[in-house]
């Protein structure tokens, strides 16, 4: 859940990139480190092992001032993907205000895809997040490789499912963005009830959005 | 600060925080040569942390950035570009020491949670463990109560069984002795008539002195047809008592079912009083030849054997779809009493043959058998450390042998 610090005026909201190993969780960081230009961009910290697998986490803190001079912080963090890291992927995930599921497009992986998933669910019930109302975007990867599944099929499978499905390249960088606006959007209405950004910060959900990603037009009118 | 957030790896991580572990003296003396000047590092709130705390308010300083926001300062008078340079050193190694921090709080964290759940799980097993320690307890008392029920219950229905298939001649027996008592009622009743006749003759001879009028009332009373008569019907009356007593006799033999006496007794006696009982339930339905050779006393429990033999003679009868023959045999051979008993009858299809001897099996018509017949005749056996076997041919008939050991050395 948010932090909102009174005194010194800021609201830290933590975002996590979710997912089975080796789906690109850290590349859709590294992607976004690349390309955003909020007010306020942190360095990436990258927690790695030699074969370029997720240890504890990687952290990208982000942030911009709201008309209001509140300061929102953004936290991305990765989990790692790798099975036998689920206490840590516990622990990072606890708080979260909104998650993104990265999901593997190759044929092979829908299996690995699932329990991923299944993994989620259960993990969130367990650190006391209600699953049903945490912000969520699923996000299909590595479109830019052969061996996929089609988007169609994609979208049969998930056509039940509440959430919005994207499609990416984190590679290339195609999607990375969209898919983290997807996220702020849903994370905007379900934080705007507590904390009211419109009415108390003067913060719409587009400029949201777009000073998140800094993507706001600067110029003045 | 308490140990939940001195664990919790993301918290806000301060100046003071990020230096902690790092040497000061010789952190201090390398930036000192580089700088080659005094310098000063504080913290956001103006706390000195390196350097000289008394270095001069207006010497140009550079904010040094945590993960977004500066958490404090560096000053020195030095110019611009160097000062930057100093500055991104310090963040540099700021950073690796963030990282580290984080990854052990988070280690902390997470090693705290396993443990904890670790504990929990293992109070739940100490729990579970416990009950069933004490299921354990009681479970071997229950076991015991129920094995006692059972067996119990099975005595009952094995019981039952014995009394279902006596009962079962009780209506031949019963038409058996009821026979002879009618006729030596009725025979009782004409000697009774006699003695009448006799009397008024015995009257006669107190007021008359006349041997002729007393020859007279002798002829009257047709005295020499009485004397031959009463001779007949007490010698009848004699041989149906006789019949009775044997009838009888043999009956001993079951209603001793639950004496647990053994004795020393000739298996043929035995199939002959069997044989005897069931004449009535045999009449019309099948003709018993018998085969029995010389055979050693053998000691063993008469009662249960006799139930043996008669429900097996019992069970050939049923078979019987025409009256048909049935022939038992004895035999002593290789220290073992062989005795078979074949009928003709309507034999045991094959795909009833592996359930013969299970307990409530039956093919018989409701209320004529229980199914338990054969079950309790092969236990009867076995405590005679005996073997029962079962041939059977369909529409040929049934061969049953049974086979029991003589004691070693006769």
């Amino acid at each position: 859940m948010a932090i909102f610090d009174e005194e010194s005026k800021r609201l830290s909201i933590k975002l996590v990139y979710y997912g089975p190993a080796q789906s690109g969780k850290t590349t859709n960081l590294m992607r976004l480190h690349d390309i955003l230009r909020p007010d306020l961009k942190g360095d990436i910290m990258l927690m790695e092992t030699a074969n370029d697998r997720t240890l504890f986490f990687d952290l990208l803190p982000l942030g911009f001032k709201a008309p209001s001079g509140l300061l929102i912080k953004f936290k991305l963090y990765t989990v790692p993907g790798q099975v036998v890291h689920d206490s840590t992927r516990k622990a990072v995930l606890s708080r979260a205000d909104g998650v993104v599921f990265v999901a593997d497009s190759q044929r092979g992986q829908s299996t690995n895809n699932g329990e991923s998933f299944a993994n989620l669910e259960d993990n969130a019930a367990r650190v006391g997040i209600d699953f049903d109302r945490l912000p969520l975007v699923v996000q299909f990867n590595k479109r830019d490789l052969s061996g996929i599944l089609s988007e169609e099929e994609v979208l049969r499978r998930w056509q039940a499912a509440p959430w919005p499905v994207l499609f990416s390249s984190a590679l290339v960088g195609d999607g990375v963005v969209e898919t983290f606006n997807a996220l702020l959007k849903q994370v905007y209405d379900s934080l705007d009830r507590e904390f009211e950004f419109q009415a108390r910060h003067d913060l719409s959900r587009a400029a949201f959005i777009a000073q998140a990603s800094g993507q706001i037009d600067r110029s003045p009118p | 600060m308490n140990s939940d957030t001195e664990h919790d790896f993301e918290r806000d991580l301060s100046l003071a925080d990020l230096l902690r572990g790092i040497d000061k003296q010789r952190l201090e003396s390398a930036l000192q040569a580089l700088l080659g000047t005094a310098f000063a590092v504080s913290d956001h709130n103006g706390e000195y942390l390196l350097g000289a705390a008394d270095l001069a308010g207006d010497a140009p300083s550079l904010a040094l950035y945590g993960e977004l926001e500066p958490i404090g300062q560096i000053s020195a008078a030095i110019p611009q570009n160097r000062l930057k340079a100093a500055a991104d050193l310090i963040r540099l190694l700021l950073r690796a020491n963030a990282r580290y921090l984080m990854a052990s709080d988070l280690h902390l964290q997470t090693q705290q949670a396993d443990f904890e759940e670790l504990q929990r799980r293992h109070k739940a097993l100490e729990q579970s463990e416990q009950r069933y320690k004490a299921l354990a307890e009681t479970l071997e008392i229950r076991v015991r109560q129920q094995v006692k029920t059972i067996e119990n219950t099975q005595l009952k229905l094995y019981e039952t069984e014995k009394l279902a298939s006596v009962g079962r001649l009780a209506a031949g027996i019963a038409h058996e002795i009821n026979n002879p008592i009618g006729f030596i009622r009725s025979n009782l009743s004409t000697a009774a008539g006699y003695l009448t006749a006799l009397n008024r003759i015995d009257e006669l001879l107190q007021t008359c002195a006349d041997l002729s009028s007393l020859k007279a009332a002798w002829q009257r009373e047709d005295m020499p047809f009485i004397q031959q008569d009463m001779q007949d019907i007490l010698q009848e009356s004699i041989g149906g008592a006789e019949r009775i007593a044997a009838i009888v006799k043999d009956l001993k033999g079951f209603s001793r079912v639950n004496d647990a006496d053994w004795e020393d007794a000739d298996l043929n006696q035995l199939i002959r009083q069997v044989c005897n009982v069931a004449a009535a339930e045999l009449r019309d339905k099948a003709e018993v030849y018998l085969d029995l050779s010389q055979l050693p006393l053998l000691h063993c429990h008469p009662g249960e054997l006799g139930q043996v033999f008669l429900s097996l003679l019992m069970n050939a009868v049923d078979a019987m779809a025409a009256p048909g023959k049935i022939r038992i045999r004895s035999a002593c051979r290789e220290n073992r009493i062989v005795i078979d008993i074949r009928d003709n009858g309507r034999g045991i299809p094959a795909s009833d043959m592996s359930h013969i001897f299970d307990p409530f099996f039956t093919t018989k018509d409701v209320g004529k058998g229980m199914g338990l017949g054969l079950s309790v005749a092969r236990n009867i056996v076995k405590a005679h450390q005996g073997d029962l076997e079962i041939k059977s041919q369909p529409n040929v008939g049934t061969l049953v042998s049974i086979s029991l050991p003589l004691p070693a050395g006769r």
